[in-house]
């Protein structure tokens, strides 16, 4: 979706071709050397646990988002591929273990995938007739019945406890045994080079282009010559294989699946993931993972309360930037091509730090609500941005009270002239 | 006369108990250019609707090459050689109109439901469509998306799309309809060139254009055809006149 703006129309096909591979080379290199690097920039165990998530989270939110970016179809169950994969890899881990069977770790994921799109090509067959409501509807279901099916069927999905099992039994490849951390986590940076750059060029394929085309106009692909509902299918199992490698990961790591990683929650959080990162392009579900995982892990050790926070993200960027932060990113494409970008830089100061500032005001309100109703009694000292104080006085809420009213008013009067400085850098010609 | 491009034997539809194609039959050579006319509500575009199967018909065959379409699904259709344009402007608003274009070769370049071929790496495709392109005078609107065209241009895409494919039969559904005199005649050149040695069906309400265009004209009023002929005994006719053309025909002298 992005390179086909950079083409120029002069000598069109030539441009084409030069511009698609500058500008998809690049990119992929950057982000395998950064995710070579990564640990021995954040070296401690909890950041590698962090980041294993993060990257594990990606694949499936890139998974994710072949249906609801590409293909134009909205599931409320895709957190059953991924777990289906986990299990199942979980169930291969297991007999490796028991029966010595000849299968190398770093393979695992592959089996992940399969089983996650042999399970797709069952659903898909009657639920991608339709994108809309219909769709939705099924995978809700197909979530719904999953989940139940895992305090059913014990023996695949091992109850209320889940499966467990460990990695190191398995052959060691080539001397490696994925006893540390570290190993683990260059097992997931490969499998999401892998995986992401094969999600990547499946979108520059026929039925790639023709899922955007179904998601567009589903009618008009047809009398084109093809099926809607065939692209979908395809759409359907390749997320569906991409999910069950995400999942197969999930079981290496964590070595533990449980019904929570098929339920109807996993899959809202990823729905949610996706669209926070944006649904327009490739690599925003990419940065909608990253966001999220750093907002849940790093955000929940600061406060009980950062569901709400991460909610909130979530609904103002529904109603305010339905592109997510991929798409508020490459809003700014028209202005940096202009050479006016720099233009907003004051603006933005102007106008988001006392945003911010007042944001951060109505989060200690809230956090001082939380504290005065659930904490225990007596206790009324309350710790907030390294300030220890009383909460059951009125100085600290008139303090936080007024940084909110302030914060959010300078917002507001600064708000226009963004606005104003916003078409300056969009519109060609004149000194910036 | 050797098979007809396209055949239709008693081809009726009913929504409810309103019966809108009342039995037609009507046979349509190859390499001949029909226009089919008649007045608002005569049911051209069930018509259309119907020979491509995007609404069944509750009686009748369609044969496309001596070959029954009952019971294909649209876009089987559309690979037998039969490729539509739409009276509501019907494109892929937020694609690129190369990509547009593009999505229309894929499956006559034979890609089917490939996920092993790389799009942008396949001349055929990025050439076909530049061709195509070429020929409905969009090259220079390459890049931008379809939706922010003007409505003119949307609609000469709407024809590059129907047929980019080589479809050896087209149908367009009032091509030039809500255009400046101008557009009309852009168009019309257009359809002229782009149509050649092809079979096409055409609904069109604009005499200057149906007069200039067919080999033939149809007639269809509430539901039935009442006559078949070449323009000039077409405007001849006195059933037609009578019918539906006398205003027409009075406005264009």
């Amino acid at each position: 979706m992005t390179d086909q703006i950079t083409t120029h129309p002069s000598k069109p096909s030539e441009r084409m071709r030069a511009g698609s591979l500058t500008l998809t080379v690049g990119p992929w290199v950057v982000a395998a050397i950064a995710l070579m690097i990564m640990p021995y920039i954040f070296t401690s165990n909890s950041a590698l646990t962090i980041m294993n998530q993060m990257w594990i989270t990606v694949i499936f939110a890139l998974a994710y988002n072949m249906l609801l970016g590409q293909g134009g179809m909205l599931s409320f169950g895709h957190a059953v591929y991924m777990g289906l994969g986990g299990f199942f890899c979980m169930h291969i881990m297991n007999y490796v273990e028991d029966f010595g069977l000849a299968l190398p770790l770093p393979l695992l994921p592959l089996f992940g995938g399969l089983f996650g799109m042999g399970f797709a090509m069952i659903i898909g067959s009657f639920s991608t007739s339709g994108a809309g409501t219909r769709f939705a509807m099924i995978s809700l279901g197909v979530g719904e019945l999953i989940a139940a099916c895992s305090v059913i069927i014990v023996a695949f999905f091992g109850g209320e406890e889940g499966i467990s099992g460990d990695r190191t039994y398995g052959l060691p490849f080539f001397g490696i045994e994925f006893l540390k951390q570290i190993e683990v986590y260059y097992l997931i940076s490969f499998w999401l080079m892998l995986s992401a750059l094969l999600m990547y060029l499946f979108s520059r394929t026929p039925v790639g282009r023709m899922a955007n085309a179904v998601r567009d106009n589903p009618e008009r692909a047809q009398f084109l010559g093809y099926s809607a509902r065939w692209v979908r299918f395809y759409s359907f199992c390749a997320s569906g294989f991409f999910c069950g490698i995400a999942g197969g990961l999930f079981a290496i790591s964590y070595e533990i699946l449980t019904e929570e990683n098929l339920n109807a929650a996993s899959s809202g959080v990823i729905l949610l993931v996706t669209f926070l990162g944006g649904v327009g392009f490739f690599f925003g579900p990419i940065i909608g993972a990253i966001v999220f995982t750093l907002l849940q892990t790093v955000l929940s050790l600061q406060t009980e309360l950062w569901a709400i926070y991460v909610g909130s993200l979530f609904l103002a960027t529904v109603m305010f930037f339905p592109g997510g932060l991929a798409g508020l990113m490459m809003m700014h494409v028209p202005a940096v091509r202009l050479g006016k970008a720099g233009g907003l830089l004051v603006p933005y100061v102007k106008t988001l730090v006392p945003a911010a500032i007042g944001v951060l005001g109505i989060c200690a309100l809230i956090e001082m609500v939380f504290h005065v109703r659930h904490g225990a009694t007596g206790d009324v000292e309350m710790t907030l941005f390294w300030t220890t104080f009383d909460s059951h006085t009125v100085l600290p809420w008139i303090i936080a009270a007024l940084v909110a009213v302030v914060g959010i008013g300078i917002a507001k009067a600064t708000a226009p002239g963004l606005k104003e400085a916003w078409d300056e850098a969009n519109t060609p010609g004149g000194a910036s | 006369m050797s098979v007809p491009a396209l055949e239709l034997t008693g081809l009726k539809k009913s929504f409810g108990k309103a019966e809108i194609i009342r039995g037609i039959d009507l046979s349509i050579g190859k390499a001949e250019r029909h226009a089919i006319i008649g007045p608002n509500g005569a049911g051209k575009s069930t018509l259309f609707n119907l020979i491509t199967a995007r609404f069944p018909p509750t009686a009748g065959t369609v044969k496309l090459h001596g070959e029954d379409l009952a019971g294909l699904e649209p876009y089987q259709i559309n690979r037998k050689g039969l490729s539509r344009s739409f009276q509501i402007t019907n494109i892929f608003p937020a694609m690129s109109v190369f990509e547009n274009v593009r999505c229309a070769l894929l499956w006559a370049q034979g890609y089917k439901y490939s996920f092993w071929n790389l799009v942008n790496n396949s001349r055929g495709l990025t050439e076909g469509a530049d061709a195509i392109l070429d020929q409905i005078n969009l090259l220079e609107r390459r890049n931008l998306p379809a939706g922010t065209l003007s409505y003119a241009e949307q609609r000469a895409l709407e024809i590059g799309i129907t047929i980019a494919g080589g479809a050896d039969v087209i149908m367009l559904d009032e091509p030039t309809a809500g255009m400046s005199h101008s557009e009309t005649d852009y168009i019309t050149d257009l359809i002229m060139k782009v149509t050649e040695g092809k079979t096409l069906i055409m609904v069109e309400h604009d005499m200057g254009v149906v007069f200039g265009l067919a080999d033939r004209i149809s007639v269809l009023v509430y539901g039935e055809i009442i006559a078949t002929n070449t323009p000039e005994l077409v405007r001849a006719d006195s059933k037609v006149q009578e019918a539906y053309l006398g205003a027409a025909l009075e406005e264009e002298h």
